[in-house]
């Protein structure tokens, strides 16, 4: 019986409540969930962390602009196959010579056609019992890539098309499937049709505090309270690339590395501004705008 | 019942099928709608399929549902308040007691009862648990409150998951009145009222807030988000639809194609073909892009629509990287365009026509002006480029409504195919182009 209790996240990640719940419908429907989102927002994380905590097998198809379904699924091996058929000639030649020492092909069979399929990572998915399979970005991926799925996920069957083998699995032990999207480009509709969408909203202050909570839990509060301020004011004055629940978190680790006097006037001056801002114009702009120490570390550097 | 609501999604521009209320159909069959919150989260994820649904969902599902129609502007409290469904809400659940709740708090106790899940529900159930064991001694009312917390079953406050669609509506109805009978002591259908113990805030595994404010919150921020709604593809070109139309403009690329050897595919067929290599090709396609830009940059009429265009096709010169020229021209163009924005450096027309005639060609204009500035000059120019360029559009600024107001609007349109300077006639000025190959 597939896995369909009810997660919502686990000691180190806060899952979002009505992420949870679309992942939960998902699960019990047995269709793949897609997410789409701002990045940095833990689209992937969902995953990961719900395959940790329940301790299943989890598969990684990371999608990428020259991902065809064939690395998804699986893979004919014709290098081996050619480099197999050309040793039993050649052993065959050997024989009649009166050779009695053979080449060996590695205890494959050229007769049995799927010794020589690779499978991929949705084919280990769908014969593992409710393992879990993520689809990464699978906007990078081309146009015909989620085309291409679609018979998969609705019929939850892969045929192999050169050993003919078929990889099915059946709604019970269907994986949990789930594919994250930063919308650089529009999914087909006839795919999302297919997936239980969600779209996960940037965190409110609220929430994002419970997030850093989790990561951080040792930073005190006062620390927590001046990065998110200025954090915050940051995403407000709208930056080419505005920074995400990662920078956050990132630059919250090297913050704690100080006491806590430290580390409020290294907020205060926009210490380690790198790991927030990410562009060179958005730098200049955050200078300008927040002037006062980025002044006085121009004037050290000159 | 349901039936309609297909039909009824659609007049808030959403996609709803057959198979979406299939789906529904399936997830009320597994238990996964018990409640009116939940309703609203499963269809959610079958319907929205894009950020920009958000918006039109929370207003359909709020009017079909619940009968509360949101207007454009409105805040989501205002039409809650204005609802004759909150009014009976409030009478059915409160009476006629008039406490010093504002009417904001009421909004916000019916809110979470609309969008309060059977996950809350359990949440708070299992947390009721725990308190009852932990803390039993401190029980305030010990007489069947016990027993009312762990007989409150999901089924006989709001279960809906062995209904079929059409008894859905009903039911929820029926439940309406139930909770009016059993209004005693906080067995509310699925009102905040009976978890009182824990409230908000309390009870709650994580201290996460109880009850499905999230939900209520969500639906007010995304009423209030311009990025939950559609872009507005009948609006005169901003900074808000220009990637709309940007968009539209990306029909135009074309693409040129030309054989290589393919290298990968040579060896991949080969090794099928048990060593056999037979080459074989390929097509590489490169995208060809042509155009014109000839915009009227003189006189104040014209002034507020030149910096989104230029943004439009600056845009799409860096993300499509092609010949992309640009000229100017003040009212009309005789025989010569400027191709500084000054209008100081002048080109002759007969240069612009010695040009590929596989530009595109936009002008970009109110075609408002005297009359008497609509000279021969001017006229013979439009027909010399209509019949060098075979692809050409006049995108105009005003609206429609007020093209036929305009002596000068009215030639020009007979003489060039004009269009609206918004996404959609953008659109369907490439389109016509296109057409013309």
């Amino acid at each position: 019986m597939a896995d369909t209790t009810f997660w919502d996240g686990s000691e180190q990640y806060l899952c979002d409540k009505e992420l949870a719940q679309a992942f939960h419908i998902a699960r019990t429907l047995g269709m793949p969930l897609l997410i789409e989102g701002e990045p940095g927002t833990g689209k992937t994380e969902l995953p990961l962390q719900f395959a940790a905590s329940q301790q299943t097998e989890m598969f990684v198809y990371p999608a990428g602009s020259k991902s065809t379904v064939e690395q998804f699924v699986a893979k004919f091996d014709h290098v081996k196959y050619l480099r197999d058929s050309q040793i039993e000639i050649l052993n065959a030649q050997r024989n009649e010579k009166g050779l009695d020492t053979k080449l060996s092909t590695g205890g494959r069979d050229t007769e049995n056609l799927s010794d020589y399929v690779a499978m991929g990572p949705a084919a280990k998915a769908f014969s593992t019992p409710n393992s879990v399979l993520l689809i990464d970005e699978i906007d990078k991926a081309p146009r015909e890539f989620p085309n291409d799925l679609l018979y998969a996920l609705s019929h939850r069957k892969f045929i192999l098309p050169e050993s003919g083998e078929v990889i099915e699995t059946s709604e019970k032990d269907m994986p949990a499937i789930v594919i994250t999207s930063n919308r650089e480009q529009e999914l087909p509709t006839a795919f999302k049709g297919r997936c239980i969408y969600h779209y996960i909203q940037f965190p409110d202050a609220e929430k994002m505090r419970l997030i850093v909570s989790k990561h951080h839990p040792q930073v005190s509060n006062k620390i927590v309270d001046a990065s998110m301020d200025i954090f915050y004011q940051l995403r407000r004055i709208g930056l080419e690339r505005s920074p995400t629940t990662r920078e956050l978190l990132n630059w919250l680790r090297f913050i704690k590395t100080f006491t806590t006097q430290e580390a409020l006037s290294k907020i205060n001056s926009l210490d380690g501004l790198g790991t927030l801002i990410k562009t060179q114009a958005d730098l200049e702009r955050v200078q300008r705008q927040f002037g006062n120490a980025s002044e006085q570390s121009f004037g050290t550097l000159n | 019942m349901f039936t309609t609501l297909p039909e009824a999604f659609k007049k808030f521009d959403l996609a709803v099928d057959v198979r979406a209320l299939l789906l529904l159909q399936r997830a009320m069959d597994k238990g996964l709608v018990r409640t009116i919150g939940d309703l609203f989260n499963v269809l959610r994820t079958f319907i929205i399929k894009d950020p920009e649904h958000m918006g039109p969902y929370t207003k359909a599902f709020y009017a079909y549902f619940l009968d509360i129609n949101i207007r454009p502007n409105d805040r989501l409290n205002d039409a809650i308040l204005r609802s004759q469904t909150f009014e009976q809400w409030k009478e059915t659940n409160f009476g006629r007691i008039e406490d010093d709740i504002t009417p904001d708090e009421w909004v916000n106790r019916f809110l979470d009862q609309v969008h309060l899940t059977h996950y809350d529900i359990k949440e708070v159930l299992d947390g009721r648990e725990l308190w009852d064991k932990d803390k039993g001694d401190l029980e305030d009312n010990p007489e069947g409150n016990k027993d009312e917390a762990l007989n409150r079953p999901l089924d006989r406050m709001a279960d809906y998951s062995d209904l079929t669609l059409e008894e859905l509506m009903q039911r929820m109805e029926e439940v309406k009145e139930q909770q009016q009978s059993e209004h005693s002591g906080g067995s509310h259908w699925i009102g905040t009222g009976g978890i009182s113990p824990y409230g908000h805030g309390g009870g709650a595994k994580d201290g996460i807030r109880v009850g499905g404010s999230g939900g209520g919150k969500m639906a007010r921020k995304v009423l209030g988000d311009s990025n939950f709604f559609p872009v507005d593809l009948e609006a005169i070109l901003n900074d808000n639809n220009i990637d709309a139309a940007l968009a539209s403009l990306k029909g135009i690329v074309e693409e040129t194609a030309h054989e290589i050897l393919d290298v990968k595919e040579t060896i991949e067929k080969g090794l099928e073909r048990g060593g056999l290599f037979i080459p074989e090709i390929k097509n590489e396609t490169f995208d060809k892009l042509q155009v014109l830009l000839i915009i009227d940059n003189g006189g104040y009429s014209m002034h507020p629509y030149i910096k989104s265009v230029q943004t439009l096709f600056r845009k799409m010169k860096t993300r499509f990287a092609h010949d992309l020229e640009t000229y100017y021209f003040h009212n009309t163009v005789y025989r010569q365009v400027f191709t500084d924005s000054q209008r100081r450096k002048s080109l002759p027309i007969e240069r612009l026509l010695s040009k590929d005639p596989n530009y595109h060609v936009f002008f970009i204009g109110d075609a408002a002006m005297a009359p008497y500035e609509l000279d021969r000059a001017s006229l013979n120019t439009y027909s010399e480029i209509k019949e060098h360029f075979k692809k050409v559009a006049w995108l105009n600024p005003e609206p429609v409504r007020y093209w036929n107001g305009t002596l000068s609007t009215q030639i020009i349109k007979e003489l060039l195919p004009m269009y609206p300077l918004t996404p959609k006639g953008i659109e369907q000025a490439v389109l016509e182009m296109n057409r013309k190959k």
